[in-house]
C-alpha cells in the first residue's frame, strides 16, 4: 500500500518516540491549549486593537467627534478624514473611535454585571434550596420568557431612553441565562464529598458558596461572559440604529449606523455605515473567538 | 504461539502482529509483536489487565481502529472458503473488509445498550445484516431474524422484534447482539468482554449460549476477558497478554494448571478461589501498571516481577515448553521449579 | 403551566405601564387643545372610560375583556388590537417559516458536512464562515444586501412584501428572498455549528462501531445511524433558538419595510402607543410558550425513549 501523507506523519512521530525525544512536563494545560488555538490568538490581538484604539481615542485622532462642521460635509475619505465626514461635517473615523468607548462600555459592563448579579443569585439559591431558589426561578422565568429584544423594548418604552438605563435593561434581560447556569452547577457540586465536610467543619453558608464552590464553576462562566458580551454589543447596535437604545446625542457604533435607514445614504455615502458595521462585527468576532478558545481549553475531552 | 501445522484447523492467523496508536503527537505501541492462531471451532480466550492490548487485537482484526492508529508490521490471515485472504493488506472500508465484515467475521461488544442504536429497533438492526450479506427479500429477512431471536433464547421473539433496545432488559440486549452477529453464520464470533456489564447470572447463561453456538454451527469463538473464571469455564486455549505482548499461551490446561510466566502465576494467585475458605492468602501483583508513554525498556513485566534480573532488560524470546505452550520469560524454568 | 404564566406576565406588564407618563385621555388629546379643554372636561372623559378607578379595577376590566377576544384599541388610530396583530400576522409568519426552512436546512447540510470532513481546510473554512455569521449583526447585512443586490445589481426589491400591481403569491418570491436569507443568518450558523459537534458526537458513540463492524456501506453509517441520532439534540436546539428568530424578526422587518407585527412593534414603541406595545409583547410570550411546546411534542416524536416514557 502507498504511503499516505497521514502515514508519513506517524512514522515522523514513531521514530521521535523511540529515539526518546518526546514527552517532558506539561505546565498549564488550559493555559497552553488557548495560547495554541490560532483562532483565540487572532481574536484576543482584534479585541486588544480595537478596544486600546477607542481607550486611546484621544491619542488617534485630533478630531472632535462631535464638532459639526457644515463646510465639510459628506466628503468620501481622504487623509484629512479616514473614514469621511458626515451630514453635518463630522468626522467619522473620530466618531468611531469615541463610539466605541460607548458601546463597549455598554456591551461589555452589561454582561459582567448581569453575569455578577446572576451568579450570585444563582450560586445562593442553587446551594440553599427551598422556597428561596422557587421564588428566584420563577422571577428568572418570567424574565426569560420574553424574546429579548422585545423585553428590551417594552423596558425601553417604560422607562425611557438613557444611556443608564440601557445598561439596567440589559442587565436586567440577561441576568436569567447566567442564574440558570450557576445555579445548575452548584445544584450538581453541592453534593459532592467535600462540601459535606466543609459544612460539617460548620463553615457559613456564604463562605462555602462563594469562595469553595464558584471557583470550581469558573470555566463555563467565563465562556457565557464572552457570548453574553457578544450580543448585547450586537443588541446595543441594532437598537441604537433603530434610534431606540442609546440616546443620538451620545455617540456609539449603532448610532452611527443610524444615518443608513435612509436609502440615499445607503447607496452613496457608503462610508458614513459600511466602516462602523466592519468595526462592530469584527470585535464580536473577536469576542466569539475568545469565547469559543476559552471553551476548547477548559474542555477536558479535546485534544491538547 | 506454537504455530499449527495443520493449517486445515486454523481459521484465522496472526503473525507478529503490531498496531502503534498516534495521539497527541506520541506513539502508543499498544500491540507489539503478538502472534497466535484462532482454530476452528475453538474458543480462544485472551486474558489480560485493561489496557494491556487485547481489545485493540480484536479492533485490529476487524479493521475497526480509529483514525490516529495503523497496523504497523504483521500479518493477519483469514483462511476462508475460498482461500487465504490478508486483512492487513485491504483498504479499511473497502468493499473486501466490508464483505468479511459481518458474513465471515462478526464482533460483539461489551455494552449492549451503548453498542445498539437507540432509535431504531431490534428487528431493523438484525435486518440490516441480512439486507447487505444476503439475497433475502424483506419478508424473508423478518423471518430470519425472528428464528434469530428464537434461537438465541428470546421470548416472544414476532412482538420482539419491533421493539426498541430500551425495552430490552440487559441480558435479553446482549442476546440480541449475538444473534445480530450471528444472523449470516460467520465462522469467527470475537466478544469483546461480553458480559461485564451484566450479572452474574446472566452471565452464565450468555456462556451456555456461546457454548451452542460453538456446537451447532462450528463457531471459532475469540473471547475477551479479564476474568480467570470466564477463561477457565470457557477456554479451549488461553493467551495471557500484557502492555501489548502475549507472555504466555497454550490449551487452558497448560496455561491454568501449570503457569510458567510469573505475570500468570501472579494473576491466579491474586483471585480467591469458591471453597478454599477464608484463610487464602491473596497476593495483589505489586507495582502498577505502567503508563503506555512511558514503558519500561525490555520485558514490559520487569518492575513488577518477582523473577527479575539484568537479562530483563531485553525483550524475551518466545519459547515453546511444549507443542500447545509457550512462555516469553527469560526465567520460566525458575517458575516450573517453584510449583 | 402556560396559563399562569401568562397571567402573571400580563399582570406585570400592566403594572409596568402604570409608570409610563401620561395616559388614554393624554394621548387622544393632541396637544395643541389640551390647554383648551377644560379639566372638569377631562376628568369626565377619564370617568367614562373607566380611567379613574383603581389599578386592581382596570386590570380586572382589561383582563375580562382581553379573554373574551378584545384586547384593547391603539392610541394611534383607534382601531382594535386584535385586529391589527391578525392583520399583521401571517406577514410575520411567512418570513419567520421562511427563515426556519433555510437556517435548518442549511444548517445541518453545511454542519453535517463539517463533521465528516472533519479537520481538513473545508470544514476550518466552514467554522470561520459560521462565526461570521453570528458576529455580524443582522440588519447591517441585511443593509449591505440591500446596497449590493437590490441597488447596485437590481436583481432583488428594496423592500416591502408584495410588489404591486401583482397578485400571484409567486410574483410576490422575489421580495421574500433578501429579509428571511438575512434572517436566517445568526440561526442557520448557529445550527450549522451545533449539527456539526452533534454529529461529532453521534458518530463517536459505540453503535457506530457496531455498525461498522457489520460491514454496512460509509454512507449509510453516517447517514442512517450517525445523522438520524445527531438529530434529536439539534431539533432541541432549533427550539430553544426560535426566541432569536421571533426577536430577529423585529429588526429585519424594520430594514426591508416587511409589514409583520415586528414593524408594529417598533412603530407602537416610537409612538409611545403603550396599549399596543403592550398587547404585542404579551403576544411574543404567548409565541414562545406555544413553541416550546411545539418543540416538546417534535423532540418526543423524533426519539423513541422520550416518546415511550422510558427512562
Amino acid at each position: 500500500m502507498e504511503r499516505s501523507s497521514l502515514d508519513r506523519k506517524f512514522d515522523r512521530i514513531r521514530d521521535l518516540e523511540e529515539s526518546g525525544q518526546l514527552g517532558g512536563a506539561r505546565g498549564n494545560r488550559a493555559l497552553r491549549k488557548l495560547l495554541n488555538n490560532p483562532l483565540a490568538l487572532v481574536g484576543l490581538i482584534l479585541f486588544s486593537i480595537i478596544l486600546l484604539a477607542s481607550i486611546f481615542a484621544p491619542w488617534l485622532t485630533d478630531h472632535d467627534p462631535g464638532k459639526i462642521n457644515l463646510r465639510a460635509m459628506l466628503q468620501s475619505p481622504s487623509a484629512e478624514h479616514w473614514f469621511g465626514t458626515d451630514k453635518t461635517g463630522r468626522d467619522v473615523f473620530a466618531r468611531v473611535l469615541y463610539g466605541g468607548r460607548v458601546s463597549i462600555l455598554v456591551g461589555l459592563g452589561s454582561a459582567l454585571l448581569s453575569a455578577a448579579v446572576g451568579v450570585l443569585i444563582g450560586c445562593y439559591s442553587g446551594y440553599k434550596g427551598g422556597w428561596i431558589d422557587i421564588v428566584c426561578l420563577r422571577i428568572s422565568e418570567i424574565f426569560m420568557a420574553f424574546p429579548q429584544i422585545i423585553l428590551v423594548l417594552l423596558l425601553v418604552s417604560i422607562v425611557g431612553q438613557s444611556l443608564l438605563n440601557l445598561i439596567v435593561i440589559f442587565v436586567l434581560s440577561g441576568w436569567g441565562a447566567m442564574f440558570r447556569l450557576s445555579r445548575a452547577r452548584m445544584l450538581s457540586l453541592r453534593e459532592e464529598e467535600y462540601v459535606q465536610a466543609l459544612r460539617s467543619f460548620g463553615v457559613s453558608t456564604a463562605r462555602i458558596c462563594y469562595k469553595h464552590i464558584l471557583p470550581n464553576a469558573l470555566g463555563p462562566i467565563m465562556v457565557n461572559v464572552t457570548l453574553t458580551t457578544a450580543m448585547f454589543i450586537l443588541a446595543e447596535a441594532g437598537l441604537s440604529f433603530l434610534g431606540l437604545g442609546v440616546p443620538l446625542s451620545i455617540p456609539t457604533w449603532g448610532n452611527i449606523l443610524n444615518v443608513a435607514q435612509d436609502l440615499r445614504v445607503l447607496q452613496n455615502n457608503w462610508w458614513m455605515w459600511l466602516p462602523v458595521g466592519a468595526v462592530i462585527s469584527l470585535f464580536v468576532l473577536s469576542v466569539n473567538f475568545i469565547g469559543d478558545g476559552l471553551r476548547d481549553s477548559a474542555d477536558p475531552t479535546q485534544q491538547g | 504461539m506454537a504455530i499449527d501445522m495443520n493449517a486445515n484447523n486454523i481459521a484465522l492467523r496472526v503473525s507478529n502482529l503490531k498496531t502503534y496508536f498516534y495521539n497527541d503527537r506520541r506513539c502508543n505501541k499498544a500491540v507489539n509483536g503478538v502472534s497466535f492462531d484462532i482454530q476452528k471451532g475453538k474458543t480462544l480466550c485472551f486474558v489480560g489487565e485493561s489496557g494491556c492490548g487485547k481489545s485493540v487485537t480484536a479492533s485490529t482484526i476487524m479493521q475497526l481502529l480509529p483514525t490516529l492508529s495503523r497496523i504497523e508490521e504483521g500479518e493477519i490471515t483469514y483462511f476462508s472458503d475460498s482461500g487465504a485472504v490478508r486483512i492487513d493488506q485491504l483498504e479499511r472500508n473497502g468493499d473486501e473488509m466490508r464483505a468479511i465484515r459481518g458474513s465471515e467475521i462478526a464482533m460483539i461488544f461489551q455494552d449492549p445498550m451503548t453498542a445498539l442504536n437507540p432509535a431504531y429497533t431490534i428487528g431493523f438492526q438484525i435486518g440490516e445484516m441480512l439486507q447487505y450479506h444476503t439475497t433475502m427479500d424483506k419478508k424473508q429477512i423478518r423471518c430470519k431474524t425472528i428464528e434469530l431471536l428464537k434461537d438465541m433464547g428470546i421470548p416472544l421473539p414476532e412482538q420482539r422484534i419491533d421493539e426498541y433496545p430500551h425495552q430490552y432488559s440487559g441480558g435479553m440486549r446482549q442476546r440480541a447482539m449475538i444473534a445480530m452477529a450471528m444472523a449470516c453464520n460467520p465462522k469467527i464470533l470475537i466478544a469483546d468482554e461480553p458480559t461485564t456489564a451484566l450479572d452474574v447470572t446472566i452471565q452464565a447463561q450468555i456462556f451456555e449460549l456461546m457454548e451452542k453456538l460453538k456446537r451447532d454451527h462450528g463457531t471459532a469463538i475469540f473471547l475477551i476477558t479479564h476474568d480467570m473464571g470466564v477463561v477457565a469455564e470457557l477456554a479451549d486455549d488461553v493467551a495471557v497478554m500484557y502492555m501489548g505482548n502475549i507472555v504466555e499461551s497454550g490449551t487452558v490446561n497448560d496455561v491454568l494448571r501449570k503457569p510458567r510466566h510469573p505475570y500468570t502465576r501472579a494473576l491466579l494467585n491474586s483471585i480467591p478461589v469458591l471453597g478454599r475458605g477464608r484463610g487464602q492468602k491473596l497476593q495483589a501483583i505489586r507495582g502498577s501498571t505502567p503508563d503506555a508513554y512511558d514503558r519500561p525498556v525490555g520485558c514490559q513485566f520487569e518492575p513488577r516481577c518477582d523473577y527479575a534480573s539484568t537479562q530483563c532488560k531485553s525483550m524475551p524470546e518466545e519459547v515453546s515448553i511444549n507443542t500447545s505452550h509457550s512462555v516469553r520469560c527469560w526465567h520460566y524454568e525458575e517458575i516450573s521449579s517453584d510449583g | 403551566m402556560l396559563v399562569p404564566m401568562l397571567l402573571v406576565i400580563s399582570f406585570l406588564v400592566y403594572l409596568g405601564l402604570e409608570f409610563t407618563p401620561g395616559d388614554a385621555v393624554s394621548h387622544m388629546i393632541p396637544p395643541e387643545l389640551a390647554s383648551q379643554v377644560s379639566a372638569e372636561k377631562l376628568e369626565l372623559i377619564r370617568e367614562s372610560l373607566g380611567l379613574n378607578k383603581s389599578f386592581i379595577h382596570r386590570y380586572w376590566a382589561w383582563l375580562s375583556h382581553a379573554v373574551q377576544g378584545d384586547f384593547g384599541h391603539s392610541l394611534a388610530g383607534g382601531v382594535a388590537i386584535s385586529e391589527i396583530v391578525l392583520d399583521r400576522l401571517p406577514a410575520t409568519l411567512e418570513l419567520s417559516a421562511a427563515a426556519l426552512l433555510i437556517s435548518t436546512i442549511f444548517g445541518c447540510l453545511l454542519g453535517t458536512y463539517s463533521a465528516l470532513n472533519r479537520g481538513t481546510l473545508r470544514d476550518s473554512g466552514l467554522t470561520v464562515v459560521g462565526m461570521l455569521g453570528v458576529s455580524i449583526p443582522e440588519f447591517f447585512f441585511g443593509l449591505v444586501a440591500i446596497l449590493l443586490f437590490a441597488l447596485k445589481l437590481g436583481w432583488l426589491p428594496v423592500g416591502g412584501r408584495l410588489m404591486p400591481g401583482f397578485d400571484s403569491w409567486f410574483d410576490h418570491l422575489p421580495n421574500i428572498v433578501l429579509p428571511a436569507l438575512v434572517l436566517s443568518l445568526m440561526m442557520t450558523a448557529g445550527v450549522m455549528r451545533y449539527s456539526r459537534s452533534s454529529m461529532l458526537d453521534a458518530l463517536n458513540r459505540d453503535f457506530i462501531r457496531t455498525a461498522r463492524s457489520k460491514g454496512l456501506p460509509e454512507w449509510r453509517i453516517n447517514f442512517l445511524h450517525g445523522f438520524r441520532v445527531a438529530l434529536t439534540p439539534v431539533v432541541v436546539l432549533i427550539g430553544f433558538r426560535l426566541p432569536t428568530l421571533i426577536g430577529g424578526s423585529v429588526i429585519i422587518e424594520e430594514v426591508f419595510q416587511w409589514p409583520g407585527v415586528g414593524a408594529e412593534f417598533i412603530e407602537a414603541v416610537r409612538g409611545q402607543d403603550y396599549p399596543l406595545v403592550m398587547m404585542i409583547a404579551l403576544f411574543s410570550v404567548f409565541a414562545m410558550l406555544l413553541a416550546s411546546l411545539i418543540v416538546d411534542v417534535l423532540t418526543a416524536w423524533i426519539d423513541p425513549r422520550v416518546r415511550m416514557g422510558a427512562k
